[in-house]
């Protein structure tokens, strides 16, 4: 078996920064056990895509094979900033890239230093990875792909570690219901921003708990339509597409982050 | 202290193609040239902001998106490499920058005096965009004028074109409250593009211009109205067009740059002018340059 765990987290860096603040600690705890069934799982390399690293010109990919230094978010500077440690294996990388051709995708490798890593591959990086010590595998979330490409790109991604006879851990780094308090508020107050969302959140993730594929995506497609969706919660479709099928899920921890949903999330494959 | 002034304001689009077309040295990425066009704008837009003497330069870039409020970078110096995240095999750029904190401060004051949720930046580690960092290389290459970096508010996007133009508006209002208060000379910055359409997939040669034309014809008509009605200094008919714009072109204009600066200027109802305009990756841009210093001059002359 080629993808030997998966996971749903978030990409906010608020439950990395401020662990101390009671809405966010579930989320926090989530990512610790998270953590723990991932190196469980012995993977060779981190399948990872965040909704968070925009391409709108080809798929771009990660191709640095150390990338180290700091990282201030753009919105949430004031709590601190974020330590860089990701690499990279470029082998499957450069397999990915090339296999991309095969599906009918431009691809490129990035290879630069400063290179800005966006928030959410950093903060996933640093609970479920301390020390960068698995390689990953990062690709970019291109803005004009729908969930058939996004589904695409994952499962060639799997195909090439096959190839290579490498075990894969896949992390879908993304939120749920994306409204966000647009106002300063008392961090320790923090909740799902409208009722309507934290009902939609909860039914998405009753569905990834108890359903297959199938009825996940159904469920997915109800959820998009009802709701404003952190990118059309492509992190999700990337997921599906890299396991093909799974059975059920536990969700470790389902909270807040200003107000918009977040969920950290082990599917049982 | 005299009271402080807008000077004049610049519509002064990002693109990271048109550094690497000039190939200055703070940047890594070498080219062959390409988007001379709007290049050459540039440098027409440099002669004049020179004659304008400005004390201060203030920026609104959509590259700094913040979701809670208008943000002000709140730092005296900010270097480091800017590499961007899209376009990192073009851009990668050694910054330098000095901002005048002193006016950041009075504007995020007086915005936020005016109802708008605002913040100062203060983290010395931040990155600054590299929206800002282009419009301010392609305009002043100096970098010797200090600068005040405001972000773009997501609300456009969140709530509605017509409450973020709302919020741009009383942003707008706010800054200029706060440069007279100053007593410094002021050129405002509107870094974006126009119709935003573009191509999916880049040339293996970037500066490759036998690829480079309008990605739409729509957005292209849709910016030529518009350019037009602005030479006319018909910025009235401009902002009642400007959502249909928005949603026509996919105008970048909607991230807030643009009615923010005319705002600030009291949508001054003087001809623009032009320096040039051209298409890259098929989006368009244009420089142009509203100087209201010299409108006021030419109406106390024919007083």
């Amino acid at each position: 078996m080629t993808v030997v765990s998966a996971f749903l987290v978030p990409g906010s860096p608020l439950p990395y920064l401020r662990q101390d603040n009671a809405p966010w600690q579930p989320l926090a705890a989530g990512y610790e056990k998270v953590r723990d069934a991932l190196q469980a799982s012995k993977p060779d390399a981190l399948l990872i895509y965040s909704t968070q690293w925009f391409a709108v010109l080809d798929q771009l990919w990660q191709a640095r094979p150390h990338l180290t230094g700091e990282h201030v978010d753009e919105n949430w500077y004031e709590y601190g900033d974020l330590t860089i440690d990701l690499r990279s294996d470029t082998d499957l990388v450069g397999a990915c890239i090339a296999g991309c051709a095969d599906i009918g995708i431009r691809a490129k490798g990035v290879d630069y230093d400063h290179f800005p890593v966006d928030t959410g591959t950093i903060v996933a990086n640093n609970f479920v990875n301390p020390g960068g010590k698995i390689p990953l595998v990062i690709a970019a979330n291109n803005l004009y792909h729908g969930p058939g490409e996004t589904e695409k790109l994952a499962a060639m991604a799997v195909e090439q570690a096959d190839k290579q006879g490498k075990r894969l851990a896949v992390l879908a780094i993304g939120g749920l219901s994306a409204a966000y308090f647009d106002e300063d508020i008392d961090i320790a107050d923090d909740r799902i921003r409208h009722d309507a969302d934290d009902a939609a959140n909860r039914q998405l993730l009753d569905a990834l708990a108890n359903g297959d594929r199938r009825s996940a995506s159904e469920a997915l497609g109800r959820f998009n339509e009802g709701t404003k969706a952190d990118m059309g919660m492509k992190h999700l479709s990337w997921l599906f597409g890299a396991t093909g099928d799974f059975k059920g899920a536990q969700v470790h921890a389902y909270g807040p982050t200003y107000g918009a949903g977040a969920a950290v999330v082990e599917f049982n494959l | 202290m005299s009271q402080g002034k807008i000077v004049g304001g610049f519509v002064a689009p990002h693109p990271p193609h048109l550094v690497y077309g000039e190939n200055p040295p703070q940047n890594e990425a070498r080219s062959e040239g390409g988007w001379e066009p709007l290049r050459w704008a540039y440098e027409r837009a440099r002669k004049s902001l020179e004659e304008m003497k400005p004390d201060v330069l203030l920026v609104h870039s959509p590259h700094w998106q913040t979701l809670v409020g208008h943000h002000f970078l709140g730092v005296p110096h900010l270097e480091g490499k800017s590499v961007d995240p899209i376009f990192s095999n073009l851009f990668r750029y050694k910054f330098s920058l000095d901002v005048d904190v002193e006016l950041a401060e009075a504007c995020c004051r007086e915005a936020a005096a005016m109802g708008l949720t605002t913040k100062m930046m203060r983290n010395p580690k931040f990155r600054v965009d590299y929206g800002t960092i282009t419009t301010l290389h392609m305009i002043r290459p100096q970098w010797d004028i200090p600068i005040v970096g405001i972000s773009a508010n997501n609300s456009p996007y969140y709530l509605s074109v017509d409450e973020g133009v709302e919020q741009m508006d009383t942003l707008g209002v706010a800054t200029r409250k706060a440069i007279e208060k100053s007593g410094k000379r002021a050129v405002l910055l509107a870094s974006n593009t126009f119709s935003h359409w573009h191509f999916h997939e880049e040339p293996d040669v970037p500066e490759d211009m036998s690829r480079e034309h309008p990605q739409s014809y729509e957005g292209y008509k849709w910016d030529m109205k518009m350019i037009e009605l602005m030479r006319q200094g018909n910025l009235k008919e401009v902002m009642r067009l400007f959502p249909e714009w928005v949603e026509e072109a996919f105008a970048e204009v909607k991230s807030g740059a643009f009615p923010w600066m005319l705002s600030a200027m009291g949508y001054p109802e003087i001809p623009a002018e032009l320096h040039g305009y051209g298409t890259v990756i098929g989006t368009g841009n244009a420089v142009m340059e509203w100087n209201l210093e010299k409108a006021a001059a030419r109406d106390a002359a024919v007083a």
